[in-house]
């Protein structure tokens, strides 16, 4: 029996080509980004290894840099204060009315499968000043002094990408809540309603703390999926104006193919990795301590 | 009486709920509806001050010529080549660690699945810089090949983890007996554990087909060659040249949308399956 099973050749055979890709491009570039982090270079022509004069750059003098992270705070902030408990809600009313449920979760649902490069230039479309939608709509409701040119008007730019972002991970975070709240068992939302909780204190005090566990993981997802952001802002905006929607996976890129600062671009994209494990490492210890989840 | 208010007030209360469900369904689908009405205008039309407008004659030209100017025979062909060796790679190779990691029996299998999972934790982003000098090394860039290979490793970690999950849930007895039989690696896979996980196979592969049907920012950065570029790259051509052909534009992007939504609806159990389980498995 054992032989099988335990057969090096077997196993060797069942993870090498798995293994090679994943080593080929994604462990590879890592290590790579960190030895073109320490060099100044533009991608070509002559190298200079200086040493951790970028890292040094970039956290005591790049204004941009930290920019890009405020906006990442402030897409966390309005996914987790506000996306999030939409979303909730909805996923809550659709465990309810169980008729339609199906319908509309598919929904929801049909922006999160469409390309992003679709996605976004629709957004492009409707956020026009001449022809727009959101500007159309705004006229038809007698608001015409609101109409502007969302994207490239520094006050409302930050806005418009942020909204396009939400909207388009809103499927996906209905579909988690959804997915949680089907896991609660019928009895244990019953039993609560014998002991006369109220529908809210059946949420506060029944379900929420049932799935919290799910809620973590949710939240968990939104913050790195915040800080990934980056095809949005590429074929919306590009950082403009200014770098008022500057984010940060956008700037490593333009800064490497736009301003020819490879190696500046490097850095980032290794302080990019390292937030991006200490989160999820952070993430993993809250999820550790509760119990439900498998 | 209070049957009566009871029933009222059930009734006001579920209304309330599908007026936010509805409210909300229009939000996410609208936008999508008025892309699919000003597809089928005239350009012109677009600058009335209707939201909705049935076209004076539905331009189906439109959809002609997107097909011609956006260049969509040649991205859809590039993109099935790519996409469809990703998917197969990708969920073979999942299938194949998954096996390895959860039902053979070796020293390390934690230590490998972890670094498998790993690759989920890493930004693509940060990727895109160093592979654009690793792939040149290797005369990778801008061929379909330096493509196909990031398309598989980035779906990896989530497809082996599907598999994973799926495969701790089998009973051992039926590989037991078909070894006992004298199977060999591949019928013991192929014939024997494979049919047993059809429903990851079909999450997977069709996870896979939508996120790399989809991918753009990798395409961008290894494909020069307009010839070599995918289907996302039929809607960016309208930047350009064909930038005030707004209703063309349009038609281009609901025609390059248009196979994941079909996709979608008809294997609407698996995607929303395969959600899921990424929430639960966080």
């Amino acid at each position: 029996m054992r032989s099988l099973f335990s057969n090096k050749m077997a196993i060797f055979l069942l993870i090498f080509p798995g293994l090679v890709v994943m080593l080929f491009s994604i462990a590879a570039p890592v290590i790579l980004s960190v030895y073109y982090s320490l060099t100044q270079w533009a991608g070509f022509g002559e190298l200079t290894l200086i040493g951790f004069q970028n890292y040094h750059n970039i956290l005591l003098a790049d204004k941009t840099f930290w920019l890009s992270l405020f906006n990442a705070l402030v897409l966390m902030v309005i996914t987790i204060f506000i996306q999030n408990p939409i979303a909730f809600v909805l996923a809550a009313i659709l465990t309810k009315v169980r008729k339609h449920s199906r319908f509309f979760r598919t929904v929801y649902f049909v922006p999160a499968i469409i390309s992003v490069v679709v996605i976004t230039k629709l957004w492009v479309n409707i956020f026009n000043p001449t022809y727009g939608l959101l500007n159309k709509v705004l006229k038809g409701l007698g608001l015409e002094m609101l109409t502007t040119a969302w994207l490239s008007n520094p006050h409302t730019a930050l806005f418009a990408v942020i909204f396009i972002m939400i909207w388009y991970g809103f499927g996906w975070a209905l579909l988690f809540y959804y997915s949680g709240l089907m896991m609660v068992p019928k009895d244990l939302e019953e039993a609560g309603i014998i002991d006369g909780a109220s529908p809210l204190q059946l949420y506060t005090r029944v379900i929420i703390p049932y799935i919290l566990p799910v809620i973590q993981a949710v939240l968990i997802i939104d913050v790195v999926s915040c800080l990934k952001q980056m095809e949005i802002v590429y074929l919306s905006t590009a950082g403009a104006p200014g770098d008022r929607t500057q984010f940060i996976a956008n700037y490593l890129y333009i800064k490497a193919f736009a301003y020819s600062q490879y190696g500046y671009g490097n850095a980032i994209g290794v302080l990019f990795v390292i937030v991006a494990v200490l989160l999820t490492i952070l993430t993993r210890r809250i999820t550790w301590q509760s119990p439900d989840v498998e | 009486m209070t049957a009566k208010h009871l029933r009222i007030r059930k009734t006001a209360g579920r209304a309330i709920l599908y007026t936010f469900l509805i409210l909300f369904a229009l939000l996410q689908l609208f936008p999508l509806v008025w892309l699919f009405n000003y597809s089928l205008s005239t350009s012109g039309e677009l600058f009335g001050p209707e939201l909705l407008k049935l076209p004076r004659s539905f331009q189906w030209i439109n959809y002609a010529k997107a097909w011609t100017d956006g260049r969509i025979p040649m991205y859809v062909m590039n993109s099935m080549i790519i996409v469809s060796i990703s998917v197969v790679c990708s969920t073979l190779f999942a299938f194949f660690i998954g096996y390895a990691c959860t039902r053979m029996v070796w020293k390390l299998r934690l230590v490998v699945f972890n670094i498998v999972m790993l690759g989920m934790i890493i930004p693509i982003h940060t990727t895109l810089l160093p592979n654009f000098v690793w792939f040149k090394v290797f005369g990778l860039l801008n061929t379909r090949v330096g493509l196909t290979i990031p398309y598989i490793a980035f779906t990896l970690s989530f497809n082996t983890l599907m598999f994973s999950g799926m495969l701790k849930g089998l009973p051992r007895s039926v590989e037991e007996s078909a070894w006992i039989e004298g199977a060999g690696l591949g019928t013991l896979l192929f014939e024997v554990v494979a049919p047993m996980v059809t429903p990851a196979f079909a999450t997977v592969s069709i996870m896979t087909f939508l996120t790399n049907w989809n991918e753009f920012i990798m395409a961008n950065t290894f494909l020069a060659s307009e010839n070599l570029r995918t289907i996302p790259f039929s809607v960016i051509r309208f930047e350009g040249e064909y930038a005030s052909q707004y209703a063309v534009q349009f038609a281009c992007m609901a025609l390059a949308a248009l196979p994941a939504i079909v996709l979608y609806f008809v294997f609407n159990k698996w995607i929303i399956a395969g959600v899921t389980a990424g929430a639960v498995k966080g």
